[in-house]
């Protein structure tokens, strides 16, 4: 009897115990999804053409993976690249990549400049939900950084709801 | 009589600038907003039916136009959405096409080339018959299902293409 009790209790409780910090260990992500990431790029990518500016626009997940890539044909060809090393640039740093265009004019050698997808250019704001940064938006194509940066501001400002 | 010569050189004038003309070529090609249309389309469309996929539409010479990675899909109907759309785009028919006839002939030259999948789901993006694009889905359970996304995307600006 004694056995018995002990032998169930004490397999529970080792059972518990393992099940526990198992599930513990698993993260729990919020994630972009499809329509919210379209609905960036493109508010983006129609803010930017009101204003008289032809842009490509890239959104990134959490893993800097391509979530919405859109080529403008109506804007120069390099701009698809360079949305979307902005965009890699925001993600990586938790920052806008104007923030590390401003590290390389301070230090022209800082050495994430020579890691293939980072641009020192305005224009990509991190994705954030609270503090956790679940991806960004990158856009190119305007006369300035400060031009691709409002665009990409009023693609979040859209989905600001969203982001929680 | 120097009349005629002038106008007889006119003429030479007018035909040089005719053959110019004549050596560049014209073409219509997708804007962001109906290459993004056709593949939210796709992407809706398959979503409605309970479906996750991937879309790619790329343009007259492959390029990507529009890439959309899909909720909770795979990271393979990612890749698998563009290489439709690329083998749509290369033999200007069905990916499905390409399918066939690499099941009647499993050495067919193409098959070794990068992007070209024996795959339905791409189908080309038709002016009249210029092929300016393609679009590729990728994810449903079946490539006729994918398909069909991508024909839902295509039905939706039908009206533009021309």
């Amino acid at each position: 009897m004694l056995k018995a009790f002990t032998g169930i209790s004490l397999g529970l409780g080792i059972a518990c115990a393992v099940a526990a910090p198992a599930g513990a260990q698993l993260l729990t992500h919020k994630d972009l999804s499809v329509a919210t990431a379209t609905t960036i790029a493109m508010t983006a990518i129609e803010t930017c053409k009101t204003q008289g500016y032809n842009v490509s626009a890239n959104v990134l997940g959490r893993e800097g993976q391509v979530v919405v890539a859109i080529r403008n044909p109506a804007a120069g060809f390099a701009t698809f690249e360079n949305s979307m090393k902005k965009a890699y640039t925001a993600r990586a740093t938790r920052a806008p990549s104007g923030k590390f265009a401003d590290t390389v004019k301070g230090n022209p050698n800082a050495p994430q400049f020579f890691l293939s997808n980072y641009v020192a250019a305005q224009g990509a704001l991190p994705i954030m939900v609270g503090n956790d940064v679940i991806g960004a938006v990158g856009i190119s194509g305007a006369p300035g950084g400060d031009k691709d940066e409002a665009c990409a501001k009023a693609g979040l400002d859209k989905v600001a709801a969203q982001l929680k | 009589m120097k009349n005629i010569v002038t106008i007889g050189g006119l003429a030479l004038a007018g035909l040089i600038a005719g053959s110019a003309n004549a050596q560049l070529v014209a073409h219509k090609d997708l804007s962001v907003t109906t290459a993004v249309t056709i593949a939210q389309t796709a992407v809706q469309t398959c979503k409605s039916q309970g479906y996750n996929v991937s879309a790619h539409v790329l343009g007259r010479a492959g390029e990507v136009l529009v890439a959309m990675r899909g909720d909770d899909t795979g990271p393979q109907t990612y890749e698998n959405s563009f290489k439709k759309a690329w083998t749509s785009r290369a033999q200007r028919a069905p990916s499905l096409n390409f399918a066939n006839a690499v099941k009647a002939n499993p050495t067919v030259g193409a098959i070794h080339l990068s992007n070209m999948v024996p795959a339905q789901g791409g189908l080309p993006i038709m002016v009249g018959d210029d092929a300016i694009g393609a679009v590729g889905v990728s994810g449903a359970p079946g490539g006729d299902k994918d398909e069909a996304c991508a024909k839902a995307g295509l039905d939706k600006v039908a009206a533009d293409l021309k």
